[in-house]
C-alpha cells in the first residue's frame, strides 16, 4: 500500500524549481502540492493548511528569519533546507534534513528517500496498531492454525499466559474468532496471504 | 409495550418494523388490512396465542413467555423454527453476501482486501447452514418423537438409550457461538477496513447485520425460552414413565 506523501517546495529560481519537480516524480506517491517563491503573504498559514509531510525550501527564499519559519512549520512535517557550497554554517545548521544543489541525481535520490523512509517508518506502527509486540506475536501463530498449546511451547510461555494475550488482543481489536483475527492480520500485513494457504 | 389480541396489527407494525419478516413468518403479509391481530390470525388459522408470544418475545426482550408454554403444539413451534431459518439463510444471508460482493465490485483499489471479508462471510455462511442442519435433521425429529412417545405411552429401548447420550440440555450448550462472526464482520468494517468509494453500501451492509444479530438473539431466545423448557418438561415426563 502506497503512502501518499505531500511536498511543497520554496524556491525562486525557475530552474531549480523544476529541476526538484521532476526529482520528485521518480517517487511513487510523492505529491507536489504547491510551490512557492518565498515572498507570499501569510506564508506559513498556507503552508500548514496543506498538511504538507515535507516542506524543501532555500533558506534564501526566506525573507523573514529563517529560525521562526522552521521552527512554525508544523511539526509532522520534516523541513529539508536546499542547500549549495556557498551556504553559511549557521544555515545548514538549522536544518535537520539538506538536499545539496550540486549533487547529482542519484545522491538527490538516495538521500530523499532516506529522509522519506525515516519518515514512513516513524509513522506506521503506533498509530495503526494498537497491539504490543509479543501480542502481535501471539496473534501471528494462532492466526497460522496454531493452538494455544502450540503456541505456548513454540514461544516459551505458559499456556496460561498465551491466553491472558489472547483475552487482551480480543479485547483491544473487538475481534473474537480465529477467522476474524485472521482477517485483521492480513489487512495489517501481520501476516502473508501465502503463509496460510501453505 | 405488550402486544395483546385486540390492537390493530398496522398499529403494531408502525410502532415496531422490524416484526415484518416475523410476521411473514406466519404466512401474513403487508397489504393485510385494518383487522386486529386475533381477526387477522383466524382469517389467516394463526394460532393468535403463539401469535402473540413470538411478536413480544421479538418487541421486548425482557418479556418472558412463561404462561402460554404449553397452549401450543411443539410442531407449531417448530414449523415457525424451520420458517425463520428459510428466511435467514434463502433471504437475508445471501442477500448480504451481494451487498459484500458489490463492496468488491466497485472498489478495484481495495478489491482484494474487501475480497477478504466476502471470505470471511462465506465462512460463516457454511457454518450458519451446519448449525442450522443439525437443528433440523438432528434435533427437531428427536422432539418429534419424544412428542410421539408421550401420547402413545409407550417407551422404545432405543429412545431410552438415544436420551441418555443426548439431552436438549446439551443442546442449549452448542446453541451459543454462531454470533460472535457477525460481531467481527461488523468490527471489521466499521474499524479495520479501508473505507468504501461507495459508503452507501457499506452502511446497507452494517444496517443489515445488526437487523440480522438481532433477528438471531431473539431467534435463539425463542429456542431457549420456548422450545428447550417444553422439550426438557417432555424429557422428564418420560423418564418418569421409565421408572
Amino acid at each position: 500500500m502506497a503512502q501518499k506523501i505531500t511536498v511543497i517546495v520554496i524556491e525562486r529560481s525557475y530552474l531549480l524549481r523544476s529541476g526538484i519537480e521532476g526529482l520528485l516524480k521518480e517517487f511513487q506517491g510523492m505529491h507536489l502540492a504547491e510551490i512557492y517563491d518565498g515572498t507570499e503573504k501569510n506564508l506559513i498559514q498556507k503552508i500548514n493548511t496543506l498538511k504538507p509531510d515535507c516542506v524543501i525550501v532555500n533558506p534564501k527564499a526566506i525573507t523573514d528569519s529563517l529560525n521562526t519559519f522552521v521552527r512554525s512549520v508544523n511539526n509532522e512535517a520534516t523541513v529539508i533546507g536546499l542547500i549549495s557550497g556557498n551556504t553559511a554554517d549557521h544555515i545548514k545548521s538549522r536544518f535537520a534534513n539538506t538536499l545539496h544543489i550540486k549533487d547529482g541525481k542519484h545522491e538527490l535520490m538516495n538521500s530523499l528517500s532516506q529522509i522519506i523512509g525515516r519518515k514512513k517508518n516513524n509513522k506506521a506502527p503506533n498509530k495503526n496498531q494498537p497491539l504490543t509486540e509479543r501480542e502481535l506475536t501471539v496473534l501471528k501463530n494462532i492466526t497460522l492454525g496454531l493452538t494455544n498449546q502450540e503456541v505456548a511451547e513454540k514461544l516459551f510461555l505458559s499456556i496460561h499466559t498465551v491466553m491472558t494475550h489472547r483475552k487482551n488482543i480480543t479485547k483491544k481489536l473487538g475481534i473474537k474468532t480465529v477467522s476474524g483475527l485472521t482477517v485483521y492480520a492480513l489487512l495489517n500485513k501481520v501476516i502473508d496471504i501465502q503463509d496460510i494457504e501453505q | 409495550m405488550r402486544i395483546e389480541k385486540d390492537m390493530k396489527l398496522a398499529d403494531v407494525i408502525h410502532h415496531d418494523f422490524s416484526l415484518i419478516p416475523v410476521i411473514n413468518r406466519f404466512g401474513i403479509h403487508l397489504g393485510f388490512g385494518d383487522g386486529t391481530i386475533e381477526e387477522i390470525c383466524i382469517k389467516k388459522s394463526v394460532n393468535t396465542e403463539f401469535f402473540l408470544t413470538i411478536l413480544n418475545t421479538y418487541h421486548d426482550p425482557q418479556y418472558f413467555p412463561k404462561k402460554h408454554l404449553q397452549s401450543f403444539h411443539t410442531a407449531t413451534l417448530i414449523e415457525y423454527l424451520k420458517k425463520a431459518h428459510q428466511f435467514y439463510t434463502e433471504q437475508k444471508i445471501p442477500e448480504i453476501q451481494n451487498l459484500i460482493f458489490r463492496l468488491t465490485e466497485e472498489s478495484a483499489q481495495h478489491k482484494d482486501r474487501y475480497q477478504l471479508a466476502l471470505n470471511f462471510f462465506k465462512e460463516y455462511q457454511e457454518e450458519f447452514t451446519r448449525h442450522i442442519d443439525r437443528e433440523e435433521k438432528l434435533v427437531y425429529p428427536y422432539i418429534y418423537e419424544l412428542e410421539k412417545v408421550i401420547e402413545s405411552g409407550k417407551v422404545p429401548e432405543k429412545l431410552i438409550r438415544r436420551m441418555e447420550a443426548y439431552s436438549i440440555m446439551d443442546y442449549e450448550d452448542e446453541h451459543d457461538n454462531v454470533e460472535e462472526k457477525l460481531f467481527d464482520l461488523k468490527n471489521l468494517i466499521i474499524k479495520y477496513l479501508p473505507a468504501p468509494s461507495n459508503e452507501s453500501t457499506s452502511y446497507r451492509i452494517l444496517l443489515e447485520l445488526f437487523d440480522l444479530e438481532k433477528d438471531l438473539r431473539e431467534h435463539a431466545r425463542i429456542e431457549d425460552m420456548i422450545l428447550v423448557p417444553k422439550v426438557e418438561a417432555m424429557e422428564f415426563t418420560i423418564q418418569k414413565m421409565i421408572r
